[in-house]
């Protein structure tokens, strides 16, 4: 019944989605203006080669709508627009937050002229090599420097962020005064307080809700356009944005490092069928069966790949805290057995994956934990041996004592008179 | 009344021992010392599942308890059968004949092991 769920499941996305990349969907806006549109035409093209479908906007226009009667009409946003100060009502920082919250992916190039936090050299221009530091999950491998223009984002300790490409170790940013060198100088002085350096700076940053929308801000809208992307770095040697661009869109719109669950099992170790309660000591055997998006083919593929996976047996806190290897043999397939703590109550199994640029994995299911049964102890065991030997020889000794007794009452009682008389 | 042997040489503690196991081998009827062999075997039995429960395990503790007070009851039972059998007794138990009393040993024996087989687990 299950797998013929699926199958037509399948089957109905197949006919629908067939060039689609990504998993949510292939409409996007993007909210340009639209005298910059044409700079950033090698992205939208290679865009629209993967099978998306672009829709144009400018910055102050009303239609299309970004939500509809609280559905959000496309997939995925881009909002480039760096030189526009108004954009219409429906794009504020209140309504982009109920878009990633509905589950639409948001791509965001940020304005020199819009934020507080401003760069020492906002215009300069400067080419950024990825590094180990960054997300090597999403960028592709060997990707050439990129070229950069625009500002850079302090980062907070919020742990749903994805810095995607820091900014250069020797670089600096103050938010005082717009970064003049007095004011830098005031603020070393005064242990680094309103400046920030480069560890702490991404240019291109990237945040995933718990619900599995991404969201993507870049430094400057720049790094994506045409500009940057002909500009080599040193002579022969060709700059890395329009492979960066590409990898940061298939990251945003949830092609890349896209995972799911899809099917999690449990029961008694010897046992298929799982059982509405368990009882403590048990041997449970624990399954999961995980599927990474395949952007290429447009299907859910198993994945054995993770190699940190953990199971939680939780009640309040974890009692269990195990690892979940890949079964060798079955892809996609992660399974762990383990005893059940002495100790009843409502558990869980828990598994909560969260790596940064990978889709969040969490599962939770709820069994009871009862203790044995008044009959379900185990009986006759071998220390109680001795106490089983007393109680059953006292019983024995009473039956031999009584019939001895019994049948030596004629022979006691043919000596009594001569006793008593011997006692009298 | 045991009666006064004249011990030659000086009273000892292994004199004294000695002097009681005799007196008790004389002046004590059949019946009862095969009731004291009884009491004595009793009495091992429970002292060995003691040491046990001290020494090994006391793991299924309903076995213990039960093994335990089934030698403990048992002994207290036959302790009064003894008592009421003893020809020396005869004036504080005039109402109760031997007959008597050992029914009701028997019957007071069936009710404990019921409940000790109950218990053992």
């Amino acid at each position: 019944m299950f797998g013929l769920r699926r199958l037509l499941l399948l089957a109905v996305g197949l006919a629908s989605f067939v060039d689609a990349k990504s998993w949510t969907g292939n409409t996007v806006l993007v909210v340009v203006e639209p005298r910059r549109q044409d700079d950033f035409s090698i992205f939208f093209e290679g865009l629209k080669d993967q099978g998306y479908q672009l829709t144009f906007r400018a910055p102050m226009d009303e239609k299309p709508a970004v939500i509809e009667y609280d559905e959000p009409s496309f997939a995925h946003v881009i909002i480039l627009a760096s030189e526009t100060k108004n954009f219409a009502k429906d794009i504020t920082p209140q309504s982009l937050i109920n878009l990633a919250n509905l589950g639409t992916n948001l791509l965001l190039g940020l304005s020199t002229k819009q934020t507080p936090l401003a760069s020492l050299a906002p215009d300069s221009l400067v080419p950024i090599k990825p590094t180990k530091r960054d997300a090597t999950n999403i960028l592709s491998k060997d990707l050439a420097p990129v070229w950069f223009s625009g500002i850079p984002q302090a980062l907070g300790n919020n742990p749903l962020l994805v810095p995607i490409l820091h900014a250069p170790a020797e670089s600096f940013a103050s938010e005082i005064d717009g970064g003049s060198a007095d004011a830098l100088l005031e603020a070393s002085q005064k242990g680094g307080e309103g400046l920030w350096a480069g560890s702490r700076m991404s240019v291109v940053t990237g945040f995933q809700t718990t619900d599995g929308s991404r969201v993507t801000w870049l430094g400057g809208v720049d790094i994506l356009s045409d500009e940057l992307a002909l500009k080599t770095i040193s002579k022969g040697v060709k700059s890395g944005n329009i492979q960066f661009g590409r990898d940061i869109a298939a990251w945003t719109f949830q092609e890349s490092n896209v995972l799911r669950i899809e099917k999690v099992e449990h029961h008694r170790v010897n046992d298929t069928e799982p059982l509405e309660q368990y009882t403590t000591n048990d041997q449970l055997a624990y399954n999961i069966y995980i599927s990474k998006f395949n952007p290429v083919k447009d299907i859910w593929e198993p994945y054995s790949g993770l190699k940190d996976l953990q199971l939680e047996f939780t009640m309040l806190d974890p009692h269990i805290r195990i690892a979940l290897p890949p079964v060798s043999g079955v892809p996609g397939k992660y399974s762990v057995s383990f005893r059940a703590p002495d100790r009843h109550g409502v558990f869980k199994f828990v598994v909560d994956y969260k790596r940064t640029g990978w889709t969040y994995l969490h599962s939770s299911t709820t069994v009871p934990v009862v203790p044995p049964r008044h009959d379900g102890y185990p009986r006759f065991l071998s220390a109680a041996w001795p106490y089983y030997a007393g109680a059953i020889s006292t019983s024995v000794g009473f039956f031999l004592f009584s019939a001895i007794w019994l049948a030596g009452e004629v022979r006691e009682s043919s000596k009594r008179p001569g006793k008593a008389g011997k006692s009298d | 009344m045991p009666p006064k042997s004249a011990p030659a040489q000086r009273p000892t503690a292994a004199n004294a021992v000695q002097t009681l196991w005799k007196a008790y081998n004389d002046n004590t009827s059949n019946r009862l010392k095969f009731i004291d062999s009884f009491l004595f075997f009793l009495m091992l039995s429970g002292i060995v599942q003691f040491v046990y429960c001290v020494l090994v395990s006391n793991f299924p503790y309903n076995a213990f308890l039960a093994g335990f007070a089934s030698t403990v009851g048992q002994f207290v039972l036959t302790a009064s059968l003894r008592s009421q059998v003893n020809p020396d007794n005869r004036d504080e138990f005039k109402e109760v004949s031997p007959e008597r009393a050992f029914a009701d040993f028997a019957l007071g024996s069936i009710v404990l092991h019921f409940f000790v087989y109950n218990f053992l687990g």
